[in-house]
């Protein structure tokens, strides 16, 4: 009796313990990270830079998109690593989000741009459509497809852990 | 600059803590060892504090060169706000919440005397936990970073739904309730690992107990009236897993504390007592453990990375291994002395024990239910309301019925319970008359809800009848226990009544036009943009009035904040003690109405009263007991 009581008090935390870390130590357990797949909305919006009018048929192929604004500060944190993606030839596109198209202009000058192209979404709308809650937020688009999504900030950890696995197989070169 | 002074303040104090738990491992009776323990403590303690009140400075004074404050407050903010916007998001509150824990420590180390044996090892577990949290805290959350050169002219703003003044406070009192039980934790390993089962550790952490029991069932009352009132959920329970695992503390506190009263009474089920501290200071570290690790979604949940959870589960994990195996190991010493007698209020206590246990038992699956079954299946499932209730309802109307007829056992003996006799008879017979009411007004036919008026009314009318008897003088009975229990019967009615009669709907409605709903009569007066400072809102106008011709105003309003452009909904609620009339206004349709919610929600306030009231109990103890002593 004395010995099954001391064994069932060590056990149950034991086995509490095991089975969180497994929990935690699973990719799908990354919060903000979501794999469903859905097409892109239809959008039809203006370039930041120049006015003109970007919608889907405009881009094609493989990209990220990147949702943020000026007044975001993690955006700022994720900028640097955004820039080394881009460098590293991965074709980012930006959805500039409820933002004054100067201050964001602004932005871009002072700390580098890291887009090929930024959409400017002053009402949210392809935002909205697209499921964002807030700056920032990253989408895995392929052949007009959303395949992955990641709300937050994005670094080398969470490119290796969200975004890599759904590179690799799904065999998207950007 | 500033900042690193508040920065290396908690790296002292760190480092001070740390020898606090190394001097403490020195087995000696000595005095010196005792005071030298004490003082380090207290100056580890102050430094922290300094360390603390810097960084309020810092966010006071707008120094946006520390990233956290530059990410969670803004120049625009009141005073008020830009302070608890320091527990507004994960570093920051972790931050407030082991400053609580070192306050605990501070304060249980000047109020003990040095020469009680268990003292010099309580306080050194204490400093050890702190560590282990400090260094989560600098190492994985640091509030002290900055961004520096370039540091922001002007912050991202607090999240709108927290700038409330029940969310300013809700946290700071459900951690002083959490970490409150470390006492009870430092103080039962500190027996466990002296060995001598002559030492009255019960005795010592009592009046703590209550007091950590106290924060902890305001703060939890709190968080639910916010829910309420700011989030617009419109109700008062809503088994968010958050909620959940403030919850399992709490009744396992409760248990505790009834297990508690026994073991300092005869040294009787003192394996429970000890089970039970560790089991609710570990509870309370698994909900730190759930917030923060990002395991689960929920509108508490902090944006987190897994290296946290990793660090939090293995430093959590090591602390109940410990304590765990310690128990085991000296299982021996706290065997019981005696039996419990049958029938005597130490029977009741245990049986007490078992049906918290079960209903701590049934919410751990609950939360972790659906996190094994989305890692076996890769499919989201969750357990809600249907699942506690089922289980909740009937343990809490037994129990309540257990309690009933505690109410006449005695301590360490076994005396007769009548089944009728006495107070019983005529508690009967008034829950009979009420239940039956009840059933024919209400028009009711659930088996769950009448059982719970019944247990409720129970409780009620017997604490009524009791009070009545002490009143008159005939006989004495423990105050702080009336209190409480008659506080369970006013939830449980309360809580039952809600449910039965509370009712919501969204209608459609025009501007200059009128509804009905139930016995309302809601006329759309008007509707228009107001302009603050860091928001625009949409304010409509209702005039309600209802079949006794009164009439009120309530105007919800939909706002939208500039700087996070985060768009909330402002509930509009009237309150009379018997229900409470809740509208929210949704979006404008096509054809020009607007979208109004309409809650009416019976007794809701009395969950809350009776909450509070019941907490009122265990402050009565907490101040009879402090008289005593003087």
């Amino acid at each position: 009796m004395n010995l099954a009581l001391r064994l069932i008090v060590l056990i149950i935390p034991v086995l509490f313990i095991v089975m969180f870390f497994v929990l935690l130590s699973d990719e799908k357990s990354i919060p903000g990270a979501d794999y469903k797949v859905a097409n892109l909305p239809v959008f039809s919006l203006p370039n930041l830079e120049n006015n003109s009018i970007i919608d889907n048929t405009s881009l094609d192929g493989d990209y990220i998109v990147n949702v943020w604004a000026s007044w975001c500060i993690t955006c700022r944190v994720e900028h640097p690593y955004l820039s080394q993606l881009n460098k590293g030839g991965i074709r980012i596109i930006g959805l500039n989000y409820k933002d004054e198209r100067t201050d964001a202009s602004k932005w871009l000058k002072k700390f580098g741009n890291p887009y090929d192209v930024v959409i400017y979404d002053i009402k949210g709308t392809l935002a909205l459509d697209l499921g964002v809650t807030g700056a920032p937020e990253t989408f895995l688009v392929s052949n007009g497809e959303v395949v992955a999504h990641y709300q937050g900030e994005v670094n080398q950890m969470i490119w290796e852990k969200v975004f890599e696995p759904v590179i690799i197989s799904r065999n998207i070169a950007f | 600059m500033i900042v690193e002074i508040s920065h290396f303040l908690a790296l002292l104090a760190t480092g001070l803590f740390l020898l606090v738990s190394c001097f403490s491992l020195i087995r000696s009776g000595d005095m010196y060892i005792s005071n030298l323990i004490s003082r380090t403590y207290s100056h580890a303690f102050f430094f922290l504090l300094g360390s603390f009140l810097i960084y309020v400075w810092l966010a006071i004074t707008d120094n946006f060169s520390v990233a956290y404050i530059a990410s969670h407050s803004n120049t625009e903010l009141p005073v008020f706000y830009k302070i608890s916007s320091i527990w507004s998001a994960h570093e920051g509150s972790m931050f407030l919440w082991i400053l609580f824990l070192a306050l605990w420590g501070y304060l249980f180390n000047a109020r003990v005397d040095n020469e009680e044996v268990l003292k010099p090892m309580s306080v050194g577990i204490i400093s050890l936990i702190l560590v282990g949290f400090l260094c989560f805290l600098l190492i994985t959350s640091n509030p002290f970073e900055t961004i520096l050169p370039f540091a922001p002219s002007n912050g991202a703003d607090i999240n709108p739904v927290l700038q409330d003044p029940a969310l300013a406070i809700h946290p700071p009192t459900l951690y002083l309730g959490y970490v409150g039980f470390v006492i009870p934790f430092a103080c039962a390993l500190a027996f466990l690992i002296n060995g001598n089962s002559h030492i009255k550790w019960e005795e010592l952490v009592k009046k703590w107990s209550v007091v950590a029991w106290v924060f902890l069932t305001i703060g939890i009352t709190l968080g639910s009236w916010w829910a309420y009132y700011e989030l617009g959920w419109g109700g008062y329970w809503f088994w968010d897993p958050v909620e959940n695992v403030a919850l399992m503390p709490w009744l396992a506190a409760t248990a505790f504390l009834h297990s508690l009263s026994v073991s300092i009474k005869s040294s009787n089920l003192r394996i429970w007592t000890i089970l039970l501290s560790i089991s609710v200071f570990s509870l309370s570290l698994f909900g730190a453990f759930i917030v923060r690790s990002g395991i689960i979604d929920s509108v508490h949940s902090f944006a987190n990375d897994p290296q946290r959870g990793l660090y939090l589960l293995a430093f959590i994990g090591l602390i109940i291994l410990i304590s765990i195996s310690l128990f085991a190991f000296r299982l021996p010493i706290v065997r019981s002395v005696g039996n419990i007698k049958a029938f005597s209020k130490e029977s009741f206590i245990s049986i007490n024990n078992i049906f918290f246990g079960a209903l701590v038992f049934s919410i751990m699956l609950g939360v972790t239910y659906p996190l094994i079954y989305e890692y076996l299946f890769d499919q989201k499932i969750s357990v809600g309301a249907p699942f506690y209730n089922a289980i909740f309802i009937p343990i809490v109307v037994v129990s309540a019925i257990f309690l009933f007829f505690s109410i006449d056992s005695k301590w360490q003996r076994t005396i007769k319970i009548p089944f009728f006799g006495g107070p019983k008879i005529l508690s009967y017979f008034l829950t009979v008359i009420v239940t039956v009411l009840c059933i024919y007004y209400f028009e009711t036919n659930s088996v769950t809800i009448i059982a719970s008026l019944f247990a409720g009314f129970l409780l009620v009318n017997r604490y009524l009848i009791e009070i009545f008897l002490v009143v008159s003088r005939k006989k004495y009975i423990n105050p702080y226990s009336v209190i409480a229990h008659f506080s369970l019967g006013l939830l449980i009615i309360s809580i039952a009544m809600n449910s039965v009669l509370s009712s919501e709907r969204a209608i459609n409605i025009r501007l200059n036009e009128s509804e009905v709903y139930k016995d309302l009569n809601i006329y759309f007066e008007d509707i228009k943009v107001i302009k603050k400072s860091n928001h625009d809102a949409i304010q409509a106008r209702f005039l309600i009035n209802d079949t006794k011709s009164k009439s009120f105003r309530l105007n919800p309003e939909k706002r939208k904040y500039f700087t996070r452009g985060q768009i909330t909904t402002e509930t509009a609620i009237h309150a009379t003690p018997l229900r409470d009339i809740y509208i929210t206004i949704g979006d404008q349709l096509d054809d020009g109405s607007w979208v109004l919610n309409i809650q009416i929600n019976y007794l809701i306030r009395w969950i809350w009263i009776s909450a509070i009231l019941m907490s009122f109990g265990g402050l009565m103890l907490i101040f009879s007991s402090k008289r005593k002593h003087s």
